[in-house]
């Protein structure tokens, strides 16, 4: 960190006091520090508090043990809410990829009326509060409900329908994102040379959005699985997402077994970013 | 002629599914939803078809109601605030570092973006509890002799919110410095600027359209925050956010839960616009 001042140091030198410029650049550092603290405190705290060995979240712990991982896997509300987020978050993913990827290359490549309305709709759930796309599509299914007769609300069919919702503008915006970044004349190429506009979309397009797709894969999911506000209108009673699960537990009492599924989570995802920061650097997309 | 309408019918193709389900999925509810605002609710028969702005004039008669808009509207603001000013020093430096630890330094700002607000909240409460980290540190050291309560105060939300939105600023700011040609920089310390005065007269008005973007995302977060108040206001602690959730789901009120929604999106999307256009107007002058 201390290396992103001296970038502008001998410009700094030329022109002000060495002692100034010095503590000017621990104060920069001192704040940047401050601040990715602040964020990180929360985590670390949580991260601490799982490896107690008291239930009890009182200071200082009085020894340290492994028995809340294990409580974890015995808390059913906690296994189901996970294995329900995950089902969920892979089917919304699959099909907010399905409608966003073609979406994004007529909208990013092809002129037509009314693209910019298209494009503006596409990103339109993110600008959506999550409260009120809960409150929204909580009214919609009840009169689906009604009018064909079929069980939406409290379903995973449901849920799964109004996580796509929330899917799309994140792939729609990372493949844009990447497609931006492609010369066309590349796919004219391709065309000149014979391919057939199938081949082309699968030897040529594909490949070059290739990171847009694995990044808005993962956001898209990562969304989707973290899920909350919009959630809590949709799940059934005693079938919950793993967020709200969380939650409901954390408004009753806050305790190891707790921190430790949160640890388990921010392992999950932590692990991931790593992978896929191997297709596509993570600090280029965000 | 000819191409252009066959390329205009294969675009439809692309756009039509997606541009359908969100449509359906998005416009259709949101109409429906201001259709039930509009209904009345009658306690013991639920709700009943009517026309009437009623609901709305609820709300906005009601003090407790606009104590608790006026109170969302106030976190948000300091909020977004305080995330300005510690989201910019943290950016500038995530954007202008060139050593091989920039991924990973990145990661740990993005990390806690996708861990879920509950999680993130239940870390503060570890903190703040009678006998939390805080607290046993304070007595510990006696600083205070009674725990302090921090818990299921204002500033406690306040304190949560502000380090759920603070990656959402920093990773704004940072891609819009990373697009400043650092040459400006030095040019402003070659005419004798401090560097102070750098950040002020040239890196914030360059990083301008980022600071919009960022303020924007963070404000429209803080105002629909849920979990943060729900876990570290306490049950009694409302803002715009848990008090639609209780209308529309614990009191089974649609038409009073509707309008409030409404509300709440209106109000967020004129505060929003209100500053949009206030800081183009100030820096239009400023380049004049």
């Amino acid at each position: 960190m201390v290396s992103a001042v001296a970038q502008a140091r001998p410009a700094e030198i030329a022109s002000g006091p060495h002692r100034r410029v010095r503590i000017g650049r621990w104060a920069l550092n001192g704040a940047a520090a401050l601040a990715l603290g602040f964020i990180l405190l929360p985590l670390a705290l949580v991260t601490w508090l799982a490896f107690f060995r008291q239930e009890i979240p009182s200071f200082p712990p009085e020894g340290y043990s492994l028995q809340w991982f294990g409580a974890v896997f015995n808390n059913k509300s906690f296994v189901g809410g996970f294995l329900l987020s995950v089902q969920v978050a892979i089917a919304a993913t699959l099909i907010g990829l399905a409608l966003a990827v073609p979406a994004s290359l007529a909208v990013t490549r092809r002129r037509f009326r009314g693209r910019g309305l298209v494009n503006a709709l596409l990103l339109m759930p993110l600008i959506v509060p999550g409260v009120v796309l809960g409150t929204a599509i909580y009214v919609f299914q009840i009169e689906a409900e009604i009018a064909t007769g079929l069980p939406l609300l409290g379903t995973t069919a449901g849920l799964i329908a109004a996580h796509a919702l929330i899917v799309i503008p994140w792939a729609a915006r990372l493949v844009s994102a990447s497609l931006a970044g492609f010369d066309p004349s590349i796919e004219e190429a391709a065309k000149n040379l014979g391919a057939p506009p199938w081949t082309t979309f699968r030897r040529v397009t594909i490949p070059a959005i290739w990171p847009g797709i694995v990044a808005g894969a993962l956001f898209g999911f990562v969304m989707s699985f973290g899920n909350l506000e919009m959630s809590l209108f949709l799940v059934g009673a005693g079938r919950t997402t793993l967020p709200i699960a969380i939650l409901q537990y954390l408004e009753w009492k806050i305790d190891p077994t707790v921190a430790a599924v949160s640890v388990l989570q921010i392992a999950l995802i932590g692990v991931a970013m790593v992978a896929t920061d191997r297709y596509v650097k993570i600090s280029q997309v965000v | 002629m000819n191409a252009e309408r066959s390329s205009t019918l294969s675009a439809a193709g692309l756009v039509g599914p997606a541009t359908l389900y969100v449509g359906i999925g998005l416009l259709v509810p949101l109409a429906i939803l201001l259709r039930y605002s509009l209904n009345q609710f009658v306690p013991g028969k639920f709700m009943v078809d009517a026309l009437t702005v009623e609901n709305y004039v609820k709300f906005f008669t009601d003090g407790y109601y606009i104590a608790v808009l006026l109170r969302t509207v106030r976190i948000a603001l300091i909020t977004t605030i305080i995330c300005l000013l510690m989201g910019f020093p943290l950016a500038y430096v995530l954007a202008r570092t060139r050593t091989r630890y920039k991924t990973l330094l990145i990661m740990l700002v993005v990390l806690p973006l996708f861990i879920g607000n509950a999680v993130r909240a239940a870390g503060w409460m570890v903190a703040f509890g009678n006998k939390g980290v805080l607290n046993a540190s304070l007595m510990g050291l006696g600083v205070v002799s009674e725990p302090l309560e921090i818990m299921f105060t204002e500033g406690a939300v306040i304190i949560g919110i502000t380090a759920v939105n603070l990656p959402f600023m920093v990773l704004t700011l940072q891609s819009v410095i990373e697009g400043i040609d650092r040459s400006v920089e030095e040019a402003a310390f070659n005419l004798g600027a401090t560097p102070l005065r750098m950040a002020y007269r040239v890196l914030f008005p360059l990083a301008m359209p980022g600071v919009l973007a960022g303020t924007i995302l963070t404000f429209i977060l803080a105002m629909n925050a849920y979990a943060t108040p729900v876990l570290l206001g306490g049950p009694r602690f409302q803002m715009m956010g848990p008090l639609v959730y209780g209308q529309f789901v614990q009191q089974n009120n649609w038409p009073f839960g509707g309008a409030i929604s409404f509300i709440l999106m209106i109000a967020t999307l004129v505060l929003t616009l209100a500053a949009n256009m206030l800081v183009q107007r100030r820096y239009r002058e400023a380049a004049v």
